[in-house]
């Protein structure tokens, strides 16, 4: 397997494949599993997969319809099954039909007419299932305050068990991420490549230590798409100046790290989700750190929110920004120029709502001199997302892009020059809707602007660009 | 012992096979939920933060508040007049079997040969049924203006909307009425205003010369539909009035 490994790390290693291209693209040969594996679909939904409280969850809804006037994906296609309410009506159904006491196959389930799930059924369930990017936002509009995105993960695992999840689309990215460690189908002895390019094009001063080598109180997490796509490397090698300029003794794992696994836990696959993390954990655990420091807000809620279900860190998990403001606080990192630029800030949903990051990256921004901050109309906990999670980009591309723009336009309305945001992720699926609208706005990482308020100076857009 | 209409072997019979199905049909749930097998929650069960939650978004429902005055009003009107109601009911039926006829209490709450409408006990429980029958009122009102007349664009309306919103608004306007009719009759005049929304309802019956009728027979229709929402209340919309503030107490602690 090591060398079938080494036949795609070879083969893709000099390649300036962008995460999308790998997208589109296959992940060159030999990866160990190269297909996935022959389907056993069953209709039969595997409900001791969820929770009590979660199958009770589905009785709490009060079918009030507050959550369809938020979610993004209604917004775009306002089918019943699509909006969360819709939604858990639907699996209330199935199941009833399947394991209630008056379920299809019971005598009295007949009498009452009760008929059996079929393929039909459950495809379509599925294919909705997948239209949502598990923003969250129906949980906080929620009067009864269900744990919807916990209750859609875990019916996105008993669909994927019965072999109807995830989408065409999207079994790529969970199929590259457990073959090659990071969802573009990179291989792995690339993924500290962009250090060493930074290095060598003067933008670090050093590449980055490789901390399983020389140990260091705080680990770096790139993530994946830092890692690999080169219009976000920037995150990364913004988080690195600001870190060498407050002398933070920081370290990264360089080609050992590994994705968090969130992509496969948004897609239903908890099984290699607890593998990942699992592993991850002993390995962050074993570096004796003080502090992880991610700049990904998907990555940190996996880690900070989700392994904690697995195991427990013996480390503090925390986002740049936050670390960032701690910095400034003690006096280790001071901002002094002038960044004379009117920006407006997108709360990523995985940062916010997820783990309720909502005041640092406000105070952060309140900190950097001459810099004009204007809210968006929906902020904090009702920010709009960008769609580009839980899957929803890979699996319904078109919705994405129309719910970025929405956001966009919105970002538009503020007279705001620069759209700034705190996620790799996010930053990617706004890029979406910049483009498609040709929007005079400018996307930017938070870091960004930390690095040019220390003088390290904007990343060079012609060279962002080659 | 009883309060203005005795049982009888019948309303007994109703009694316990409305209860021997409202336990049924709890039971179908739990069996349902009991096959979830994943844990349900992931912290120790923070008390602070249950009883919080219970007073904050259960009882007042602060949470609806912050987005809409009217749907606070309808929904907390429809949730309080319809515990108060079914805690009024409940109450007198333990009260008349279980307290001993000779306690002064008792002579209080109930009719005696003392007394045709009771004592000062009746006359709370004649104020709470209408304070609480009256907030029911108002919120289902409301809810049927959202609903069917403004249409409000979020709601999607199924037949069990509407099979809840139906009987409920039989069961408050039986109840009224029943009350109302008896309040005709002369031997409660002196209490009548005790039951100040049926006595105006009584007022305008009067006024559009509407007259006396056997309040027993409004009281029978307003039981056996009782009986049959209350039978009803685990397959129903209404099912999440008791399994909604479960989740939210839940998940406040899980959250705390």
């Amino acid at each position: 397997m090591e060398n079938e490994t080494k036949n795609v790390t070879e083969a893709t290693e000099n390649t300036e494949q962008t995460p999308e291209a790998a997208q589109a693209a296959p992940a060159a040969e030999g990866p160990a599993e190269t297909a996935a594996p022959a389907e056993e679909k069953t209709t039969r939904i595997p409900i001791e997969k969820l929770s009590p409280r979660q199958l009770l969850e589905l009785d709490a809804c009060t079918r009030c319809g507050e959550c369809s006037n938020w979610c993004p994906a209604y917004d775009q296609d306002q089918r019943e099954p699509l909006n969360p309410r819709g939604r858990a009506a639907l699996f209330k159904d199935i199941i009833s039909r399947q394991h209630g006491v008056f379920n299809a196959d019971s005598f009295l389930g007949k009498l009452l007419g009760k008929k059996p799930v079929t393929d039909e059924e459950m495809q379509e369930f599925a294919k909705d299932l997948y239209a949502c990017s598990t923003c969250m936002q129906c949980h906080f509009v929620c009067p009864v305050l269900i744990d919807t995105v916990e209750l859609w993960e875990r019916i996105r695992e008993c669909v994927v068990d019965a072999g109807y999840g995830p989408l065409e689309t999207q079994k790529d990215l969970v199929l590259k991420t457990k073959n090659y460690d990071n969802p573009w189908g990179q291989p792995r002895s690339s993924r500290a490549r962009w250090g060493k390019m930074a290095k060598k094009k003067k933008r670090i001063k050093d590449a980055p230590k490789d901390i399983s080598k020389k140990p260091a109180e705080v680990l770096y997490f790139v993530g994946c798409t830092a890692s690999y796509d080169n219009n976000v490397e920037e995150v990364g090698i913004n988080s690195v100046n600001i870190f060498d300029h407050a002398g933070v003794d920081f370290g990264i794992l360089g080609n050992k790290e590994k994705c968090c696994g969130s992509v496969l836990l948004r897609m239903g696959d908890r099984e290699s989700f607890k593998r990942i993390c699992t592993e991850n954990i002993e390995q962050f655990n074993d570096l004796g750190i003080k502090t992880l420091v991610t700049s990904c807000a998907g990555c940190l809620k996996t880690i900070k929110e989700d392994y904690a279900k697995f195991g427990k860190l013996n480390f503090e998990v925390k986002h740049t920004l936050e670390y960032v403001v701690e910095l400034i606080k003690s006096g280790r990192l001071k901002l002094t120029n002038d960044v004379n630029l009117k920006i407006t800030y997108h709360d990523p949903c995985h940062l916010g709502r997820h783990a309720g990051v909502f005041d640092a990256p406000r105070e952060l921004l309140s900190l950097i001199p001459g810099l004009e901050f204007v809210e968006m109309e929906r902020n904090r906990e009702n920010s709009r997302c960008c769609g580009a999670g839980g899957g929803l980009k890979s699996g319904y591309p078109d919705m994405q892009n129309q719910i970025s723009q929405k956001r966009v336009a919105e970002a538009l309305t503020t007279g705001a020059t620069e759209l700034v945001s705190a996620c790799p992720f996010c930053y990617q699926g706004l890029q979406v809707g910049i483009q498609a609208m040709d929007a005079p706005i400018n996307m930017r990482d938070i870091t960004e602007l930390v690095c040019m308020a220390l003088g390290e100076g904007p990343a060079d857009e012609a060279e962002k660009k080659e | 012992m009883y309060l203005y209409f005795e049982a009888t072997a019948a309303l007994y019979t109703l009694t316990v096979i409305t209860v021997l199905l409202l336990v049924a049909g709890i039971i179908c749930s739990v069996v349902l939920w009991s096959k979830g097998k994943a844990k349900s929650l992931h912290h120790q069960l923070n008390i602070g933060a249950v009883i919080k939650a219970f007073i904050v978004d259960v009882v007042l429902q602060l949470q609806i508040l912050k987005v809409s005055f009217v749907r606070w009003l309808m929904h907390f009107c429809i949730f309080i007049g319809f515990m108060g109601l079914l805690a009024q009911t409940t109450v007198i039926a333990f009260m008349s079997h279980f307290l001993p006829a000779d306690l002064a209490v008792s002579k209080s709450f109930f009719v005696s040969e003392a007394s045709a409408v009771g004592g000062a006990g009746a006359r709370v429980l004649d104020v709470w049924g209408d304070v609480f029958g009256l907030m029911l009122v108002v919120g289902l009102v409301i809810a049927i203006i959202r609903r069917y007349v403004v249409r409000a664009a979020q709601l999607e309306t199924m037949l069990k909307d509407t099979m809840s919103i139906t009987l409920l608004t039989v069961i408050a306007l039986t109840g009224f009425l029943s009350e109302a009719f008896r309040l005709m009759d002369p031997q409660f005049a002196s209490i009548a205003w005790y039951s100040f929304a049926g006595y105006t309802l009584t007022n305008i019956l009067e006024a559009i010369g509407i007259g006396a009728m056997n309040y027993k027979l409004w009281v029978w229709i307003h039981a056996l539909v009782s009986f049959f929402f209350l039978a009803y209340i685990p397959f129903s919309k209404a099912w999440h009035i008791f399994v909604s503030p479960i989740e939210i107490v839940l998940d406040a602690s899980e959250r705390a």
